[in-house]
């Protein structure tokens, strides 16, 4: 059990930062690459 | 002809495995027009390795979002959200991730049972391959989409020349469905089926080879293994170190020695395997202990293997 406490730490960084991210923008750039057929993903780019 | 040696309940999971394929990609009418999803639950990442590009998808790949993030308009950044959500996953399901919820572990994990003429457990040199992943995490998708992107555009190296679940997942049906696309097909592309086209066939031969050598996103999970929330234990006391659990393992680990490895995939074959139950997944990586059942159990394996 005591080591599920760093994994629910870790957790919470996690929240954190995802919190922070979206404050930033980073969740539209996510989606903006996301929306857009990926030229590299699919090896033409 | 070798096959894998089944165990009980892989039917379970490998349901399990497909219900998430089907859930990550459902716009299954966009295979049809060779288009992608351009819905907002796409700034979502999905825990498994996904690509945004495939028909289906929506959601997006944590990988991609990670290269991509790295820099933004020309400068360098810290991916705050990619990396949060990769934490997250991490640290509240470690790498069981790649046992349930990752459809191109789903694939490897078919391809495997495909009957062929040799199932290799283990090789020479198998360990210090293993090391690769943690390259490619490092330098393919966070230092160099950092440092050697040009000006404006972010380059996702993974994705670019290594990562096979593009090419199955978005390459190929997007051009099968969409003629336009399929006219560009270059170097690039043929150099991405090649790769795909080996970890196929070598999925026949080795369990997950991809997973083991080269996936960045399982080198990641992998890390949080030791304190994942949702973890593998080990009881012990009930342990009878017969082998069953080793000899079943995908990933080629002893977890009655390291139950908390890296590489587990916390696929759960060792615990279905095991005939006493010593081994199951609970909340927390830990060896429940009875100390002199435990010390009784291993004198007695001790002297069978005399
Ligand atoms: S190519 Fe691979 S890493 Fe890149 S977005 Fe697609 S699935 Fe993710
Ligand atoms: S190692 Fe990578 S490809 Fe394999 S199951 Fe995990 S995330 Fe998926
Ligand atoms: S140790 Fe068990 S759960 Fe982990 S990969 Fe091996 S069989 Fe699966």
């Amino acid at each position: 059990m005591k080591r599920a406490y760093f994994g629910i730490a870790a957790g919470v960084i996690g929240l954190v930062l995802i919190a922070y991210g979206v404050l930033s923008g980073q969740a539209g750039l996510v989606l903006q690459k996301a929306i857009r057929v990926c030229l590299e993903c699919v090896g033409l780019g | 002809m070798a096959k894998e040696k089944r165990v009980k309940g892989d039917g379970k999971r490998h349901a399990i495995q497909a219900a998430v394929t089907l859930a990550y990609n459902f716009k299954l009418w966009n295979f049809l027009s060779g288009s992608i999803s351009q819905g907002k639950t796409k700034s979502i990442c999905v825990p498994g390795l996904n690509c945004y590009s495939c028909p289906g998808a929506v959601g997006a790949c944590p990988m991609g979002a990670l290269q991509n993030t790295v820099r933004n308009g020309g400068r360098i950044s810290f991916p705050y959200y990619a990396l949060g959500m990769l934490i997250l996953f991490g640290a509240v399901l470690g790498r069981l991730i790649c046992g349930f919820l990752c459809p191109f572990g789903f694939v490897q994990d078919l391809l495997y049972k495909i009957p062929f003429f040799k199932k290799l457990r283990s090789f020479r040199g198998d360990r210090a391959l293993r090391w690769i992943k943690y390259a490619v995490l490092l330098l393919l998708c966070i230092l160099f989409p950092m440092f050697l992107s040009g000006d404006w555009v972010t380059v996702p190296f993974f994705c670019k020349y290594i990562c096979p679940s593009g090419m199955l997942f978005g390459a190929i049906p997007l051009t099968l469905a969409n003629p336009a696309l399929a006219s560009q097909a270059g170097g690039l592309f043929w150099w991405k089926i090649a790769v795909l086209a080996v970890i196929v066939l070598l999925s026949l031969l080795i369990s997950r080879p991809f997973c083991r050598y080269l996936c960045p996103l399982g080198a990641f999970y992998g890390l949080f293994n030791r304190i994942a929330i949702v973890n593998l234990q080990h009881s012990e006391d009930k342990c009878t170190h017969c082998g069953a659990c080793e000899a079943v393992c995908p990933m080629g680990i002893d977890p009655v020695k390291d139950y908390a490895s890296t590489e587990c995939i916390r696929c759960t074959r060792c615990a279905r395997a095991c005939p006493h139950g010593a081994l199951h997944l609970g909340i927390g990586a830990q060896k429940n202990s009875d100390k002199k059942q435990a010390a009784a159990n291993r004198r007695k394996a001790g002297r069978k293997n005399k």
